[in-house]
C-alpha cells in the first residue's frame, strides 16, 4: 500500500486541456426500496468548474459518492479519463487521483490537523515506519493553498465548525487530485472563507483540476461555475452554460423545482413597522442590556419588539450564536440582564429559557435538534412533554392532536406521525426540528442558521411559516451565515464582530455591500482599539 | 497561574491525572509496604505487576479501536492450561509450547477480532460469548488445576539477569519497546482514526476491518506475554487463574485515561493505569484490612481514581461557564 507510487495515467497527462474527465450515463441507485437515483447522467471536462444543484434528496450526494466509490451504482456507466472503470471502494477512486470534500465532515476530533490530513495516506519512511515530519510539511502546505492559518498541530476538537470545513478541504487538496468533489463546501462558511475558497478553486482551475462543486447556495454556483447541472428526484433535468448564459439565479431556480421562480415579495418596512407597532403595545418583548461572556461577548445590548424579525449577521463565530446561546439557557455565567417581557430573568437553564417561552431551533438538527432515531411523533412532542405539568399520565389524545396540528402546518411529507426520523429528507427534518417548538408556541423564536444543508423549496417554507408567526406576535431573532437570508426576512441587522454590536441596519438601509462592509468593522477602525479575539482553545 | 508551555502540553495530556495518582499511591504505597525502595521488593513487586501491565495494554488496544474484550482473562487461562498440559522438560519441547501458547492466544484474539470486524457483533456481547467458551475449553482440559511446568521455566520468571534486571521487569522492557515500534506504524494510527470516528476512518479511505483486526492481534500480543508469565508466576494450569484478569484490564485501561469510547488515550496511560491497580492491590494487603473489605475498597479506589480523571474535564466545563 504505497502511497507515494500512485499509478501513472499516461492518458490524463500531456493532453489537450479540454479532455472529458469524468462522464456518467445513466446511473440509477436505490436504497432499500427507495429510489434515489433513476437516471444521472453528468460529463465534467478538465479545467472547468461545474456545479451540482438540486433540491434535498434529489440524489446529489449519492451521485457524489458513488462517483467518488464510496457507494456502487445499480446500473449505468462511469467512465474516468474515456475509459469506463468500476470504482469498488474510495481507494480505488483516489488511485484515479479523485479527491471528495465530505459534507458530514469525515474528520477524526481527537486526532490533530496533519494527523488527519494525512489519514489514510501516511507517508512512510524506512521500515514502513511513519514519516511524521513530511506529513506536517504536506498539511501546512495544503492548509496554506486555501489559505488558512491555523496551527496544524491544533487537535480537531478544539476548532471551530468552519475551521473544520476548510480542514475537511486541506485534506481533500493535500491528494493533489484531478478531479476534485465539493459537497456543500461553503455550508459553514462566511463570505470571507469563502472568497478565499473560491480564490484556491479558481488556482485548481488554472493547473486543470476539474471540479464538481455541490450547493444550496444559488448565487454561489452562479458566480463560480462555468457550467451547471440540475438533478431532480434522482434525474439530471438540465444544464446550463454560463459561456452563453447569463449568471442569473433565476435561471436556476426553476430547474431545482420545476416550477417557474417565485418572486418572493417582500413587504414594504412600511408595512411591516405597522405590523409590529400592533403588537408592541404589550411592551419590549425581550431587553439585553450590557450582557458580557469572559472573552466571547463584551456589552451586548438590544431591544427585541413583539412580532418582530431581529437578524444576527456578521463574519463567522464573532459571538452571535454565544447570544442566542445564553438566551436559550445554554451558557451559564454571563454578566448583564435579561429582561423577557419587561420583567428581569435569569436563564440559568434550558428549562427555564423554554418556560419563559424562548425556543432555540438549531443549526446542527442531528447534533441538538432531533432523535433520530425516534419517529415524528415523539420528536414533535419531546419539548411539550418535558414541559408537562399536572397528571401523572401524560393526555395522548390531546398529544396526537397536537402532533397532527404541526404536522400540517410544516407540510410535512410524508405527513406520517409514526416515521422515524432519520427515514425522512434532509428538509423534512429540519421541518420537524421547527414543528416540535411551535407545539409550544414559543413567544421569541431564535434561529442559529437554520437553513445549513436546506435546498431552495424548504427554505421558502421554512421562512414563510417564520414570517407568518411573526404577524401573529411572535419576536424573532435569527442568526445566518448567509447574508441574502438576513437582507430578505430582517426587520433589523446587527452586525456583531469580536463579540460587540458594531451596527445596526433597518431593512432599508441594508444590503449586501453594506453587511459586507461592516461585518469587517472596517468603519469603526480608530474609534477605539477592539480588544484583541481570544475565541478559542480555552 | 502561569505553566511552561511544555509542561502544559504534559498535563494537558489524557494521562495526565492517572500520572499524579501514581505519585500519591507509592507514597502510600512506600510508607505501608517495609523496604519498598530496596530490590527485593521492587523485584517481587514486578512479578505481580507485570501481568497486570500486559492486560492492561491488552485491553487499552481494543478499547482505543472503539471496541472492548471481555475474553482476555479466560484466554489467558485457556493458554495457562494448554501449557501446563503440553510442557516436558526438554527445553526444545519448552520453546516449543511456549511458541504454541503465543500462537494460540493469537488465534483467540484473532477470532474476536475477525468477527467484530466482518460481521460486527457489539465487541461486549461478542467477547463475553467467547470469553464462556475459552473458559469451557479450559475447564474441559483441566477442571481442576494442575498439569506440570518444568523447573527450568518457572524459575527463569524470578530470576535476575546481570545483578539487576528482574525478567519481569525484561519482559515489560520487551513490551515498551514493541509499543514504541507499533506506534509509529500507519496500521496503530488507523486504530485511532476508527475509534474515533469510523465514519470518517472509512470516508478517509482506511480498511476498517483490518484496522480492527489488527487491534485485536497486538492485543493478542500482550495476552500471550501475560500468560506466559503467569505460567511462571503460579507454575500450574488453572482454567480460573486469569478470571480476575478482564475486568482488572479494563479498570487499568479506564484509570491510564483510555476514553471508553475509544480513540483517545495512549499507552503511557495504560501503563500507568495497570501500575497503579498493582498498587492498590498492595496497599490493600499491607494496609491489613480484612480480606473482606479488600474488595471493596479496590471499588472504592477504582472510583476515586475516575474522579481524578475526569478533573481536566469538569475544570473545561465550569471554565465555559
Amino acid at each position: 500500500m504505497g502511497t507515494a507510487a500512485l499509478p501513472r495515467f499516461p492518458h490524463c497527462e500531456g493532453k489537450p486541456v479540454r479532455m472529458t474527465v469524468l462522464e456518467a450515463t445513466h446511473i440509477t441507485k436505490s436504497f432499500v426500496g427507495v429510489r434515489a437515483l433513476s437516471d444521472a447522467n453528468f460529463a465534467l471536462r478538465a479545467g472547468e468548474i461545474c456545479g451540482l444543484v438540486g433540491a434535498n434528496g434529489s440524489g446529489k450526494t449519492t451521485f457524489a459518492r458513488i462517483v467518488s466509490g464510496l457507494l456502487m451504482p445499480d446500473g449505468g456507466e462511469l467512465k474516468l479519463y474515456e475509459k469506463p472503470v468500476n470504482l469498488r471502494s474510495h481507494l480505488d477512486a483516489e488511485r484515479f487521483r479523485m479527491a471528495m470534500v465530505h459534507q458530514n465532515l469525515s474528520l477524526v476530533s481527537e486526532m490533530t490537523i496533519w494527523e488527519n490530513i494525512s489519514l489514510g495516506r501516511e507517508a512512510t519512511g524506512a521500515m514502513a515506519l511513519l514519516d511524521n515530519r513530511a506529513a506536517v510539511a504536506q498539511a501546512q502546505a495544503a492548509m496554506e493553498t486555501i489559505g488558512v492559518k491555523i496551527p496544524v498541530h491544533e487537535r480537531v476538537k478544539n476548532i471551530s465548525p468552519d475551521e473544520k470545513q476548510l480542514v475537511e478541504i486541506g485534506k481533500a487538496l493535500a491528494k493533489d487530485p484531478r478531479i476534485l468533489i465539493l459537497d456543500e463546501p461553503t455550508a459553514s462558511l462566511d463570505f470571507h472563507q469563502v472568497e478565499s475558497l473560491f480564490r484556491a478553486v479558481r488556482q485548481l482551475k488554472d493547473h486543470g483540476v476539474a471540479i464538481i462543486f455541490i450547493s444550496h447556495r444559488l448565487w454561489e454556483v452562479a458566480k463560480i461555475c462555468d457550467r451547471l447541472v440540475a438533478f431532480r428526484n434522482g434525474e439530471t433535468v438540465g444544464e446550463l452554460d454560463f459561456a452563453v448564459q447569463p449568471r442569473e439565479e433565476k435561471l436556476i431556480i426553476p430547474l431545482i423545482t420545476g416550477q417557474e421562480a417565485k418572486e418572493v415579495v417582500r413587504k414594504r418596512s412600511s408595512v411591516r413597522e405597522e405590523e409590529i407597532s400592533r403588537h408592541a403595545a404589550g411592551g419590549v418583548a425581550l431587553e439585553l442590556r450590557g450582557v458580557s461572556l469572559p472573552r466571547r461577548l463584551s456589552d451586548i445590548s438590544f431591544r427585541l419588539r413583539p412580532g418582530e424579525v431581529l437578524g444576527l449577521g456578521g463574519l463567522q463565530g464573532q459571538g452571535q450564536e454565544e447570544i442566542l446561546m445564553i438566551l436559550a439557557g445554554y451558557l451559564k455565567g454571563y454578566t448583564g440582564e435579561i429582561f423577557v417581557e419587561g420583567r428581569p430573568r435569569a436563564l440559568r437553564n434550558t428549562r427555564q429559557a423554554i418556560r419563559k417561552g424562548i425556543a432555540l431551533i438549531p443549526g446542527d438538527r442531528h447534533k441538538e435538534g432531533l432523535f433520530l432515531e425516534h419517529s415524528v411523533f415523539s420528536n414533535l412532542l419531546y419539548p411539550k412533554v418535558s414541559m408537562h405539568r399536572g397528571s401523572f399520565f401524560l393526555p395522548r389524545r390531546r398529544f396526537q392532536k397536537i402532533a397532527t396540528e404541526a404536522i400540517d402546518s410544516m407540510s410535512l411529507v410524508p405527513p406520517n406521525p409514526r416515521l422515524v426520523v432519520s427515514q425522512l429528507s434532509g428538509g423534512n427534518q429540519q421541518k420537524v426540528v421547527v414543528g416540535k417548538w411551535l407545539a409550544l408556541s414559543p413567544r421569541i423564536l431564535l434561529l442559529n442558521d437554520p437553513t445549513k444543508g436546506v435546498d431552495v423549496g424548504t427554505r421558502q417554507n421554512l421562512y414563510a411559516i417564520v414570517s407568518r408567526l411573526a404577524e401573529s406576535g411572535t419576536s424573532v431573532i435569527l442568526y445566518a451565515s448567509d447574508n441574502q437570508e438576513l437582507i430578505a426576512n430582517c426587520d433589523r441587522v446587527l452586525i456583531v464582530f469580536e463579540g460587540r454590536i458594531v451596527k445596526e441596519m433597518t431593512a432599508d438601509e441594508v444590503s449586501e455591500e453594506k453587511l459586507v462592509v461592516s461585518s469587517l468593522n472596517v468603519e469603526h477602525t480608530g474609534e477605539k482599539a477592539p480588544e484583541p479575539a481570544e475565541g478559542r482553545g480555552a | 497561574m502561569k505553566v511552561p508551555r511544555a509542561f502544559r502540553g504534559i498535563m494537558q495530556d489524557s494521562s495526565f491525572p492517572s500520572f499524579v495518582m501514581l505519585v500519591l499511591l507509592v507514597i502510600v504505597n512506600a510508607v505501608l509496604q517495609p523496604g519498598f525502595f530496596s530490590f527485593q521488593v521492587f523485584r517481587m513487586n514486578f512479578m505481580t505487576f507485570t501481568p497486570l501491565i500486559l492486560v492492561s495494554l491488552a485491553q487499552a488496544t481494543v478499547i482505543l479501536v472503539g471496541a472492548v474484550d471481555l475474553s482476555i482473562g479466560a484466554g489467558i487461562s485457556l493458554v495457562t492450561v494448554v501449557m501446563a498440559s503440553l510442557m516436558q522438560d526438554s527445553p526444545l519441547s519448552i520453546i516449543a509450547v511456549v511458541l504454541l501458547g503465543v500462537a494460540l492466544a493469537l488465534f483467540l484474539s484473532f477470532f474476536n477480532g475477525f468477527f467484530i470486524g466482518t460481521i460486527g457483533p457489539p465487541p461486549l456481547i461478542m467477547t463475553f460469548a467467547t470469553s464462556t467458551m475459552w473458559f469451557g475449553t479450559a475447564l474441559l482440559i483441566r477442571p481442576t488445576p494442575g498439569g506440570h511446568i518444568p523447573e527450568a521455566y518457572y524459575t527463569i520468571y524470578s530470576r535476575t539477569l546481570a545483578g539487576f534486571l528482574p525478567v519481569p521487569v525484561l519482559i515489560l522492557l520487551v513490551a515498551v519497546a514493541f509499543c514504541l515500534l507499533l506506534g509509529r506504524t500507519r496500521s496503530f494510527r488507523h486504530l485511532y482514526a476508527v475509534g474515533g470516528n469510523e465514519r470518517a476512518a472509512r470516508a478517509s479511505g482506511i480498511n476498517v476491518t483490518w484496522t480492527k483486526i489488527f487491534a485485536f492481534l497486538v492485543s493478542g500480543v500482550f495476552v500471550a506475554l501475560a500468560a506466559l508469565c503467569l505460567v511462571g508466576q503460579t507454575a500450574t494450569g488453572d482454567a480460573r487463574s486469569g478470571q480476575g484478569f478482564t475486568l482488572n484490564s479494563v479498570a487499568a485501561a479506564v484509570i491510564g485515561g483510555i476514553a471508553f469510547s475509544g480513540g483517545k488515550g495512549n499507552y503511557v496511560g495504560a501503563i500507568i493505569g495497570g501500575i497503579i491497580l498493582g498498587m492498590l492491590i498492595n496497599i490493600i494487603y499491607f494496609a491489613n484490612i480484612t480480606s473482606f473489605y479488600q474488595e471493596f475498597m479496590k471499588g472504592v479506589i477504582i472510583i476515586v481514581a475516575l474522579l481524578f480523571g475526569a478533573v481536566p474535564r469538569l475544570r473545561r466545563e465550569l471554565a465555559q461557564r
